[in-house]
């Protein structure tokens, strides 16, 4: 049995049959190249601005609440308003005790700080951690390693240093063991960590300095003090949900009025990113619009032209049909040619695109716009389909012509 | 009998539909050379269509080879087209992008018979045809004569029961009309049936019967 797609001849007809009218194809061509360019830069190019934005937030958990106290905003149990706010270590303890849902959470104290290795000297943010505040906000390890549970449990003197603290300190050299001073108390390096995301708290980490949090506060005198709260919650909980509770625990462990809302700042990250992911969905909604247009218009070209060459090759359908060409064949035949010029013409259009994804890249380094190969595939296949579909009609449309008449066609 | 038409009728619809064929009785011997004779605008080229069954009539019954051509699927009739009728037209009818040795083998793509042995037999036919130092030519390099030796070569790759020739010397200058004509007359005496629709009488009187056509009725 014949099968057209490993008969040479098929081949050759196709070959011939473009070739012999070198503007039509071209421009059928061009049309195909040109839709499926623009359609993979529109992909590619709206990934890539979402890769973009979501830069900002790598290495930053999405369900993260952070606590800050403010001033009251009201007169309570005796206190006049306008009373700095301090959390000390109880309300984290209550915290951590009536949500069971809290993935990951450190308590935060600052302190402005100068630190000094020999003659070099550096001012930079002093952060006390727990062991856990490299979950919660994931820094790039350079070298060595963060705090961790038994740093702070044993009140280690052991610090993480900013990439730029380590630079001024240290230059090119290694930075891991060696003891820096932080505000006349010495501290062991144990690691040099940089800042993945563009969000701060407080200074970038870059320029700051981590050590325990038990540490800071006995060798600082800072008592139970601590300056903010972050935590983390487990997947399924939103941090919205849980900004009563912390409310009602803070104010009654301080005097504060349980209505008093300026009291507390709880600042709920996942609230930002929704927005953010509107944004996106906004990006995807608009090269989707237009991503659609594109096709259909270039969906439109091929039928058209192929609606051309159905006409123009009456003549010929009628000789083939003449000496027994079936109503499949001659279908088969027009339609393979549209799918080979598709076909090539699609490759070079996405050819064409990855080249200019590519030069984008190398311009806003590291952001990724290059399509996966499986894109590219999708891309190529929504053109072979709608661009065969489009051909069907005109096809059918051909073998609707009685052979007398597509013999008298000249 | 390799043709038999019995009372066919033939009319085109219009606001005056027009009987172009009217209670036609027809009959053809295997072995015939026959030709089919009127003026333009009597029946001939349709009565020619009819048996090539590329159009088809109202009512009568026309039987090929004893089969039944009578409301056939496209299918059906492309298949019968390519196994039992031989095609040769006035203006040739090669596909111009094609060689002469592809146009031969066309028929037999269409069924099914590989790349290699169509070729063989395509190569064949246009020695026969004395045309196989022209295999490679595209009909636009080849002459009226030549071209014609082609499309009949064509029409005989697949062994047909007829072969219907419409007008085969219409475009050919009188010498190259002769020279086709003594093809015919070759094939014919090999055993081939032959329809020859023409105006021409010279091409008429080289056939052994001439059917005459006039006003879509058969005259004689």
């Amino acid at each position: 049995m014949k099968n057209p797609i490993f008969d040479i001849e098929n081949w050759r007809e196709i070959g011939a049959t473009l070739a012999q009218n070198k503007t039509r194809t071209f421009m059928t061509a061009f049309g195909i190249f040109w839709g499926t360019a623009i359609l993979a830069l529109l992909i590619g190019g709206s990934e890539g601005l979402k890769h973009f934005m979501r830069r900002n937030f790598e290495g930053f958990a999405t369900n993260v609440a952070v606590i800050f106290p403010q001033r009251t905003t009201k007169s309570h149990a005796g206190f006049n308003k306008g009373m700095r706010v301090e959390l000390n270590t109880q309300d984290v303890t209550n915290i951590r005790r009536a949500i069971p849902q809290i993935e990951n959470s450190s308590a935060i104290i600052f302190q402005w700080a100068n630190v000094m290795y020999g003659q070099k000297k550096k001012n930079a943010q002093l952060t006390g951690v727990e062991s856990r505040y490299d979950r919660i906000f994931e820094p790039i390890i350079f070298e060595g390693r963060f705090i961790n549970e038994a740093d702070d449990a044993n009140l280690r003197k052991v610090c993480v240093i900013g990439k730029e603290v380590a630079k001024e300190l240290f230059g090119s050299d290694k930075a891991v063991g060696k003891e820096i001073d932080i505000n006349g108390i010495y501290y062991k390096v144990i690691g040099v960590v940089g800042q993945t995301s563009v969000i701060n708290i407080g200074a970038s980490m870059d320029e700051s300095v981590f050590i325990p949090s038990n540490s800071m506060r006995q060798s600082y005198n800072l008592g139970d003090k601590v300056h903010n709260f972050m935590m983390t919650l487990k997947s399924g909980y939103a941090p919205r949900d849980f900004e009563p509770i912390v409310r009602r625990l803070i104010s009654n462990n301080h005097p504060i009025a349980p209505d008093d809302r300026g009291a507390i700042f709880y600042f709920d990250v996942s609230e930002q990113f929704k927005m953010v992911d509107n944004i996106f969905l906004g990006i995807s909604l608009l090269a989707i619009f237009v991503g659609v247009g594109t096709l259909l218009s270039g969906v439109i070209g091929v039928g058209n032209i192929m609606w051309i060459i159905v006409r123009e090759r009456t003549h010929e359908i009628g000789i083939r049909r003449a000496i027994g060409a079936k109503p499949r064949d001659i279908i088969i035949q027009i339609l393979s040619e549209s799918m080979v010029l598709t076909t090539i013409a699609g490759i070079a259009g996405i050819v064409l695109a990855a080249f200019i994804l590519g030069g984008a890249e190398m311009m806003t380094k590291p952001v990724k716009f290059q399509l996966t190969f499986s894109q590219s595939v999708e891309i190529l296949m929504t053109f072979l389909l709608l661009g065969t579909a489009a051909g069907i009609i005109p096809a059918v449309k051909a073998m609707k012509i009685k052979p007398v008449e597509a013999l008298n066609d000249k | 009998m390799i043709i038999e038409l019995k009372d066919i009728n033939k009319s085109y619809p219009g606001v005056v539909p027009l009987h172009v064929l009217k209670d036609v009785n027809l009959s053809i011997e295997k072995g015939e050379l026959v030709s089919i004779m009127g003026a333009s605008g009597s029946g001939k080229s349709t009565l020619l269509n009819i048996l090539g069954i590329l159009d088809n009539y109202d009512t009568g019954e026309y039987r090929l080879d004893g089969v039944l051509i009578k409301n056939l699927g496209e299918n059906r009739a492309a298949d019968l087209r390519n196994y039992m009728i031989g095609f040769i037209f006035q203006s040739f009818n090669l596909i111009n992008y094609k060689n002469a040795i592809e146009n031969v083998a066309l028929p037999l793509f269409y069924r099914g018979v590989s790349r290699k042995k169509r070729n063989l037999l395509a190569m064949e036919q246009l020695e026969r045809m004395g045309m196989s130092d022209r295999a490679t030519h595209l009909p636009s390099e080849l002459s009226g004569g030549q071209k014609q030796r082609v499309a009949i070569a064509r029409a005989l790759i697949t062994n047909p029961s007829i072969l219907l020739a419409d007008e085969p010397t219409g475009a050919l200058d009188s010498k190259t009309s002769r020279e086709v004509m003594q093809v015919f007359r070759d094939l014919n005496s090999e055993g081939r049936t032959i329809v020859i629709v023409t105006h021409d009488p010279g091409v008429g009187e080289q056939t052994n019967r001439i059917i005459r056509i006039s006003d879509g009725r058969i005259t004689d």
